[in-house]
């Protein structure tokens, strides 16, 4: 039974800040680890490797976070990541600016979005049936365009974004930080983002409070399309070519990224700096794992183990904390 | 099994039952809180003893105790003369302590059947015996003499029936002790009398019953013994003939029950909003007109057509005829936002469905309808964002360590608060209260009428929807009442006795029951 008015003593609130700040041991920790017991993990060039491997993953995450804090998923992402590589590559190809067809990529992520949005909201199709509809006929209509080849992209200039670095930083680590901040200012100090907790908690109650629950929806897919369709981009940069059988899997470690980064699947809980921590994480443990020279089967089933220990122990504080 | 019913007034003195369940300096302590200061308390079987306080005075953690569901502190609890530690529900279960909740806790996309014997399967080499279990479970609700059938799906009967399922449901485990937690919040008349009738019968053979209820008439009707709790001590134990009303709402909050029913009367101003012939789901061809400075009371009973009144006045579904006006204009209300937009603002029914983000910070709930005020295209106003919610848990006197406290964390009543608080700060016009009071204590729903005093002083108009008849007669100014989707009566405060407005609310159904009381 809650007693009469306690000065605000007890840190609920910085309950997301304090779980980042234990994630952010562990990745410390990993990375202590690994420096002592390798002699390459250290180096620059493998600290580049690892925040290019990372970054990826980390942006579809935070797409993916605000999601499932409505109460939903998008199983999508990694097939419009690896639809957004055919569109890039073809517009490039194709002589359009870079720039406009980067613009255009990001745009065919946001129509796949709203699509999702439309599909949840209007048809009333669950999230997960609707991503997982879209996941199979994406990399189907991929194909279609590109008849089962790769395209290599004839654009030097785009494909040396990726490699290159800026203040000693890889390009893609700083294109977290592009989409890292302004996820935070939206999720935690803006409105929109009060609302994508409400509606992940309780939808009803944010219609009656006057939320205008369906295009909170349509929002957050919208987001998450947006987001892989920029790894997509990315990731065309990167590799060189638009084929649309990459990213295979990509959804399930931006998912398990977003969950080890504090996201309950249930809605209504998660933060932007835990899926980032939760990506690096994973991108450190299979870097990590690489360098030891660890069997590459095993590495999937660490990452399935620290799936289970981060959430239990997760719940068990969420638990205890009450 | 003796079928016969109990006499309705039981005798004053209570018939020899042996002390069953004994609490010795039973105590619970929470970090921070003594939710339950220690309880000396015996139980007789066969009795009826009803449990009665405020929220958070330490019902809830008795039973919890009692149950098994939490460990206490220090105490004993002797049942049947020997100790019991109930450490876990299994072993208080076991010993035949059972208890049916206020939110029924079935699986509701399960047959009745199957959620009367779940865990109890009856079964044949592995095999379900499904039928055998329909039909077994059939007798037994025939033989209760409750009219619901024992094949279809749990979450198809109506909250009240699903109750009555949950009760006949804990009598048949070989239930010596049973607990009642608020059960008639969500059951209308007819469905508590057909409670209130299997409860007699359990008394009848022997079975103790613990009545926990917010409503006095109730336990007066029922119990043989009362005690009352106040803030985690048990400050009496009353025979029901040699105590009444005044008295138990005195020990409870230590105020008079004139006090409760806080009613200021203004003259009406203005008219806020009118429906006019106004028809859609679930209602016809209703018309009424709300005035600044005055309660409009909705009294009907559950699912004749109020709550899908009101609801479509505020947008959630389509009218299908008639006409809204917004202060003397017509207006078209298609969403819920049109109407917030105007000046309306709803606190639903169900506080956990309709009401709350349970899982979120008591200061998001009280804010959300105000977050596009209190931030500019992009960002909100973290200042104002706390001075608000701060505000309205001061002013509401909402219990909570602060505004970052989850609002699950809160009692019923406080989290009632929240739903009625996050309107102040936006100054609507219209408030409509649908069933506010539900699972209220006495002291916050004095609180409550308060606020609606403050409201009306402000030019405010109020409808309010209840199914506690006292309340809408103490507090409406005018008075509808709903029987089958009709308007079907008006009368000013207290303009009409109890007696015909029940009559007018049940009018029809009395004739199909042919005459039963």
């Amino acid at each position: 039974m809650s007693t009469e008015a306690i000065p605000a003593e007890k840190p609920k609130r910085n309950y997301n800040a304090l779980f980042g700040l234990t994630l952010l041991a562990l990745l410390v920790l990993l990375w202590v680890i690994l420096s002592l017991s390798t002699s390459s993990f250290a180096s620059a060039n493998n600290i580049s490797n690892l925040l290019r491997q990372g970054s990826m993953i980390a942006i579809l995450a935070v797409g993916q976070t605000f999601v499932i804090i409505t109460g939903g998923i998008d199983l999508s992402v990694g097939a419009v990541v690896g639809f957004a590589t055919v569109i890039a590559a073809m517009l490039i190809n194709a002589g359009v600016p870079v720039f406009l067809a980067i613009l255009l990529t990001l745009l065919v992520g946001v129509a796949i979005g709203l699509f999702h949005g439309f599909g949840i909201v209007k048809m009333g199709l669950p999230p997960f049936i609707i991503t997982l509809a879209t996941l199979t006929s994406l990399r189907g209509i991929g194909l279609l365009m590109t008849n089962g080849n790769s395209i290599s992209i004839n654009n030097d200039a785009f494909q040396e974004f990726s490699r290159n670095s800026f203040l000693g930083v890889p390009n893609l680590f700083w294109m977290v930080i592009l989409v890292g901040i302004p996820a935070y200012i939206f999720l935690h100090h803006s409105r929109w983002g009060r609302y994508l907790f409400s509606v992940g908690s309780n939808a009803e109650a944010s219609r009656l409070s006057g939320v205008n629950v369906q295009r909170t929806i349509y929002m957050a897919y919208t987001l998450s399309g947006l987001c892989a369709a920029f790894v997509g981009v990315l990731l065309a940069s990167r590799i060189g070519i638009g084929n649309p059988t990459q990213a295979e899997g990509w959804e399930l470690q931006a998912i398990a990224s977003s969950v080890i980064g504090g996201t309950s699947l249930f809605g209504a809980v998660g933060s932007v700096h835990g899926p980032l921590l939760g990506a690096f994480i994973l991108a450190t443990i299979n870097n990590g794992a690489n360098l030891l020279n660890v069997n590459a089967f095993w590495q999937r089933i660490i990452t399935g183990v620290l799936i289970i220990v981060i959430v239990y122990f997760d719940g068990l504080r969420r638990r205890g904390g009450k | 099994m003796t079928s016969t019913a109990q006499d309705l007034h039981p005798a004053p003195v209570l018939e020899p039952g042996r002390t069953i369940l004994e609490l010795r300096g039973l105590e619970k302590k929470y970090p921070g809180t003594h939710a339950l200061k220690p309880v000396t308390l015996a139980f007789k079987s066969g009795e009826i003893h009803a449990i009665v306080g405020e929220n958070g005075a330490g019902k809830s953690t008795l039973i919890k105790l009692l149950t098994g569901v939490m460990p206490r502190t220090s105490g004993e609890v002797i049942w049947e003369g020997k100790p019991a530690p109930l450490a876990t529900p299994h072993e208080a279960m076991a010993l035949g302590i059972n208890a049916v909740h206020q939110e029924v806790v079935l699986c509701r996309h399960l047959t009745v059947a199957a959620n009367m014997f779940l865990g109890e399967e009856n079964s044949r080499f592995g095999i379900l015996q499904q039928r055998a279990m329909v039909k077994e479970a059939q007798k037994i609700i025939d033989d209760l003499g409750f009219d619901l059938p024992a094949h279809v799906v749990l979450g198809d009967l109506t909250i009240g029936q699903q109750q009555l399922i949950a009760a006949a449901r804990a009598t048949v485990r070989g239930t010596k002790f049973l607990i009642f937690d608020e059960p008639t919040a969500y059951l209308t008349r007819k469905e508590a009398d057909q409670l209130f009738t299997l409860i007699r019968r359990l008394k009848g053979e022997g079975v103790t019953i613990i009545y926990i209820s917010h409503r006095m008439e109730e336990v007066f009707e029922l119990a043989d013994r009362v005690s009352v709790l106040r803030d985690g001590t048990l400050v009496g134990t009353r025979n029901i003939a040699e105590t009444n009303d005044a008295e138990l709402v005195k020990l409870m909050i230590n105020r008079s029950i004139e006090q409760v029913y806080h009613k200021e009367h203004f003259t009406p101003g203005a008219a806020i909003v009118e429906a006019r012939n106004l028809s859609g789901k679930g209602f016809e061809n209703v018309s009424m007109t709300v005035r600044a400075g005055e309660i409009v009371g909705l009294y009907g009973l559950i699912g004749a057509g109020r709550s899908e009144f009101v609801t479509t006045l505020y947008g959630r579904h389509k009218k299908s005829a008639g006409q809204i006006l917004w202060e003397g204009k017509p207006v078209q209300v298609n969403s819920e936002h049109d109407a917030i937009k105007l000046g309306m603002a709803l606190a639903p029914e169900s506080r956990r469905d309709q009401g709350l983000c349970l899982n979120l910070p008591v200061g998001l709930n009280l804010n959300l309808p105000i977050y596009k005020r209190i931030s500019n295209n992009l960002l909100i106003s973290g200042a104002q964002e706390k001075t608000q919610a701060d505000r309205q848990i001061a002013d509401l006197r909402i219990k909570t360590p602060t505004r970052h406290a989850l609002a699950s964390s809160l009692s019923g009543g406080n989290q009632q608060k929240i739903v009625i608080g996050k309107w102040l700060a936006h100054g609507a016009k219209l408030f409509i209260f649908d069933e506010p009071t539900v699972g209220v204590d006495v002291g916050t729903k004095a609180e409550i009428y308060r606020l609606f005093g403050a409201l009306l002083s402000k030019g405010a108009g109020i409808i309010l929807i209840s199914s506690y008849l006292p309340e809408v007669y103490e507090l409406a100014d005018t008075l509808h009442v709903f029987r089958r989707g009709k308007l079907v009566a008006t009368h000013g405060f207290r303009t009409a006795d109890h007696e015909e407005i029940l009559t007018q609310a049940l009018a029809e159904k009395q004739e199909k029951l042919g005459g039963k009381t």
